[in-house]
């Protein structure tokens, strides 16, 4: 439904209207983050002039420095380490479970694979399923380690990894497994070979979604772990609230510092995103 | 093809992680929420001491209202602003709707904390920019932060903000796969676009609605980010909803036993909207 033809209804003006209020709000989800830029490249002079300026101001490092002094690249590259360990261990363990649910006849298999869609929701419980989850990982002893975060993580984006890589070997025709298989190759031949290559779009939505998912948490990351070694992005940049104050200088620093690996994720795959996210039930 | 041990290996390591990390924790929670705790410790059995205690307790009551109010409004605004601008992007000439259907993802790509904290930057006490462009429209300074009813007025707005663009992407996938010839037969029929809009559309898009509904109201109940960075649950208690009760309690009270009980009752909640969001996610195994 993209014809243009029903707007005759609305007058010229009316129309217009409608265009410039639309265009208010594209402006308005740019804004906060042009202004938080835009306030990290300004001295403290310029920050705290009053009223507030745009562009005429002489731009400075000085707020990246103390936030990089302050330990802040470390935690990226830990959460870099994090965020790699999860896409790798939900697309290793996404594409065998995907296949196994679109290929093969087996006792409880709607049942199971209800539970897979009813875990994409589920995982967005942050609150509700924190803190059983904290109790329950310091009773047995796996909080403050390095391998907690992209655990939990992993189980975070598994569901919908899955659902979004069966979509596709849904639509790769049986002839080219069954074609494997007769030809003497077993099923992991198959996942090898034919899975891999013609499911990698959707294995590059269900990457990039969990790439920026763990890559954005906050919530475990701030409880799971202790450590400043072992502290990923998010809860670092919460502690530099108590840390800087009122400093937005350091702080609009470190929160655009964060945004940087996003958007470079964003300019990269933005459509597999689109495509991941439109492909059905999605995460919010 | 009926074999039954290869797919098993398949979907079992899978299985294994999910068991693991989100269904063991909720058994270990209800055994836990079933003791007695000191220092954030299990002493022995104390039946439903936690619930009761969690119920007493002053403020509860609140909370919940608070809760309602706030991801009431949250969805409500989020749903009807996000299908105005999915039926103007669906208009749009593809490369230019492309544009701005990522323009308005952007809030959703970016951490809850970044989106949070830039936001609170925008509106802070005289000198952020909407603080001061609210205060040359109404000739006073004003710090929306500091009055209770600004203060949620703003959690609203930011929860908004941050969740327009997934509500966008959805309910524009559910637009293109309405058929052209529907619209098109009403409109030579000679109906206005708001009969097409009301007869035609709205009900064809019943489903993804009420599945952005349910996500989105599942999204909005548990974050703890936005009030935790925006307000920190003031001022006073004026914003003090679930999620941030629920983890306040829990790491800076440090009352485990109330915390893991509140968090239940919170997952039982969760467990509806699930089960909603199963019904209406239309998938097939």
């Amino acid at each position: 439904m993209s014809a243009p033809g029903s707007r005759h209804a609305l007058g010229r003006s009316a129309r217009a209207a409608v265009t410039a209020l639309m265009c208010l709000l594209v402006v308005a989800n740019l804004l906060p983050l042009l202004w938080g830029v835009l306030t990290s490249f300004k001295a403290d002079a310029d920050l705290f002039r009053f009223p507030p300026t745009f562009f005429d101001f002489a731009p400075t490092l000085d707020h990246y420095e103390r936030v990089i002094v302050s330990g802040f690249l470390g935690s990226m590259g830990t959460t870099v380490f994090y965020a790699a360990v999860t896409v790798g261990a939900t697309l290793a363990l996404a594409l065998p479970a995907a296949y196994a649910f679109d290929r093969f006849e087996f006792p409880f298999r709607q049942g199971l694979f209800m539970l897979v869609v009813a875990s994409i929701p589920l995982s967005l419980g942050a609150a509700a399923l924190l803190i059983p989850n904290y109790v329950y990982f310091v009773g047995i002893g796996l909080t403050n380690t390095w391998f907690v975060l992209p655990l939990i993580y992993t189980a975070h984006q598994l569901p919908m990894a899955i659902w979004i890589i069966k979509g596709v070997i849904e639509s790769i025709p049986r002839e080219l497994d069954e074609a494997t298989i007769v030809d003497g190759g077993t099923h992991l031949d198959v996942l090898r070979h034919v899975m891999l290559p013609l499911a990698r779009p959707a294995m590059g939505a269900a990457g990039v979604l969990a790439f920026v998912g763990s890559w954005n948490e906050f919530v475990a990351g701030s409880v799971m772990v202790d450590s400043p070694a072992l502290k990923p992005v998010q809860p670092m940049i919460y502690s530099f609230i108590g840390f800087f104050g009122r400093e937005w200088g350091p702080l609009t620093a470190s929160a655009t510092l964060a945004i940087v690996p996003i958007l470079i994720a964003f300019a990269l795959l933005g459509r597999h995103i689109v495509a991941g996210l439109t492909k059905g039930a999605v995460k919010g | 093809m009926r074999d039954t041990r290869t797919p098993f290996l398949f979907f079992a390591p899978a299985f294994a992680l999910l068991g693991f990390v989100l269904l063991s924790p909720v058994v270990y929670g209800v055994w836990f929420s079933l003791q007695r705790v000191e220092y954030g410790a299990p002493t022995g059995y104390g039946g439903l001491i936690n619930f009761r205690r969690l119920f007493d307790g002053d403020g509860l009551a609140g909370t919940f209202g608070r809760t309602a109010l706030h991801t009431g409004l949250s969805v409500v605004l989020t749903v009807v602003i996000a299908l105005a601008l999915a039926v103007w992007i669906d208009r749009l000439k593809p490369r230019f709707g492309f544009v701005v259907q990522t323009i308005v993802i952007v809030p959703w790509i970016v951490s809850t904390v970044v989106a949070t904290l830039l936001f609170r930057w925008v509106f802070v006490n005289d000198i952020g920019i909407a603080a001061y462009l609210i205060g040359t429209v109404t000739g006073g300074v004003s710090d929306l932060l500091t009055e209770p009813g600004g203060a949620m007025g703003l959690l609203v707005v930011v929860s908004v903000w941050k969740r327009i663009g997934y509500a966008v992407i959805v309910l524009l996938a559910g637009l293109k796969s309405i058929p052209d010839e529907l619209e098109e037969a009403a409109r030579i029929d000679g109906a206005s676009a708001w009969q097409i809009f009301r007869r035609i559309t709205l009900p064809l898009m019943k489903t993804p609605l009420l599945l952005v509904a349910v996500v989105l109201t599942l999204s909005n109940i548990n974050t703890v980010e936005t009030p935790l960075i925006l307000t920190g649950g003031g001022p006073r208690d004026a914003t003090r909803i679930l999620a941030i009760d629920v983890y306040e309690r829990a790491f800076a009270v440090f009352d485990l036993g109330t915390a893991t009980a509140l968090a239940l009752v919170m997952f039982a909640g969760n467990i509806l909207l699930v089960l909603a969001y199963v019904r209406l996610s239309r998938w097939k195994a």
